[in-house]
């Protein structure tokens, strides 16, 4: 148990003496970060809540045998990366909208208020990740949306550093080009 | 591209967000001095990073965590209750009582199907009977038809007398 952090040791600990209550707690420390991370790979709210559901039953089911090689929401994200790759394989294609010519003009509009630019700006950055190849995509919202860094992806998705490294560059290579075509421009 | 350009522009992404080591990050700094193609691919990968990060994070429904934990107690729950109950909750359900109750239907049928068409097996004769049928040639058969009952007769008496049982030798 030398890696998982002090307060992930001692839930851990409650729950294996069978405290429910150590669980309750893990899932509130955790379930943000499980949600966005499978939120922002998927692309729909129904689909990222029912792969959040899942993550936290497995962990459930398979937390006694957690041997702390790894820290716990590495192992978590694992599972939730694992399953949103899963889920995306048994859909033919992802749910998000095609491009609207009518929002890039409304985005080039200097009078749309300020909120509605910035949501629509992001329904735009959204749609050019959810189209990246899936372990690119994985791999750029692990780092860029939950800041982890390139040691703990390598061992979420079971690769170098050096993979990670490479593919990363190519994951936002390809986000400038499609936001470029996209007529997203420079903040 | 120099393979120096190759290898700064791998770890531009980390410089730009922030993980690097600051000895890494002064031996970038010095390649972009004098490369103008990697300074305008860091500039170009940190405008895009800060674009992407920029678009915030996705809100969640009111009310959704409250029904999340809610739900999620539910299914742990129903995994801790002991097989019988779950089966007869799994039951309750017409689809799943109908598509049970076919499987085992069809089970059924093919049990009892294998059980009627496969042929009856003769016991297996006993290592003696087997010696002495090995001596009797087809013209003892012919010339005595109830030879085989015979040997049976004598094989029983035999048994009998080796196992103690009964002595038929005159006194």
């Amino acid at each position: 148990m030398a890696i998982v952090d002090a307060e992930d040791r001692h839930l851990l600990e409650a729950f294996r003496r069978g405290e429910e209550s150590a669980f309750a707690a893990l899932v509130i420390k955790y379930r943000e970060g499980v949600y966005r991370v499978a939120r922002r790979m998927l692309g729909s709210h129904e689909d990222a809540a029912d792969v959040t559901q899942e993550v936290f039953i497995r962990a459930h089911r398979a937390l006694p045998r957690f041997d702390g090689r790894s820290q716990l929401s590495t192992w978590l994200y694992r599972i939730t990366v694992n399953l949103c790759l899963d889920a995306r394989d048994r859909r033919a294609r992802i749910s998000l909208p095609d491009a609207d010519e009518s929002l890039l003009d409304r985005l080039a509009t200097p009078g749309l208020d300020e909120e509605a630019q910035r949501r629509e700006l992001g329904w735009l950055i959204a749609r050019a990740v959810a189209a990246l190849p899936p372990r690119q995509r994985a791999m750029a919202v692990l780092r860029l949306y939950q800041d982890l860094p390139y040691q703990e992806i390598a061992r979420i998705m079971g690769c170098s550093e050096g993979t990670v490294k490479a593919t990363m560059f190519a994951a936002v290579r390809r986000l400038r080009q499609t936001l470029e075509a996209q007529g997203v421009r420079a903040p | 591209m120099t393979p120096r350009c190759r290898q700064v522009l791998e770890c531009l992404v980390e410089a730009t967000t922030g993980t690097l080591s600051p000895q890494d990050r002064t031996g970038i700094a010095e390649h972009l001095a004098v490369c103008a193609g990697c300074r305008r691919e860091a500039a170009a990968i940190e405008t895009t990073v800060a674009r992407l990060r920029g678009a915030g994070a996705f809100a969640v429904p009111p009310g959704f965590w409250a029904e999340f934990t809610d739900r999620l107690q539910a299914r742990i729950a129903l995994e801790r209750q002991p097989w019988p109950l779950r089966m007869r909750r799994w039951m309750a359900s017409p689809r799943h009582a109908w598509g049970t109750l076919a499987a085992a239907a069809a089970l059924a049928l093919a049990v009892s199907a294998a059980v009627r068409l496969t042929p009856p097996r003769s016991p297996a004769p006993d290592p003696v009977t087997l010696r002495a049928r090995g001596l009797v040639t087809e013209t003892m058969s012919a010339t005595l038809p109830s030879l085989g009952e015979v040997l049976d007769t004598w094989r029983a008496g035999l048994v009998l007398e080796t196992d103690g049982v009964t002595d038929r030798r005159p006194p």
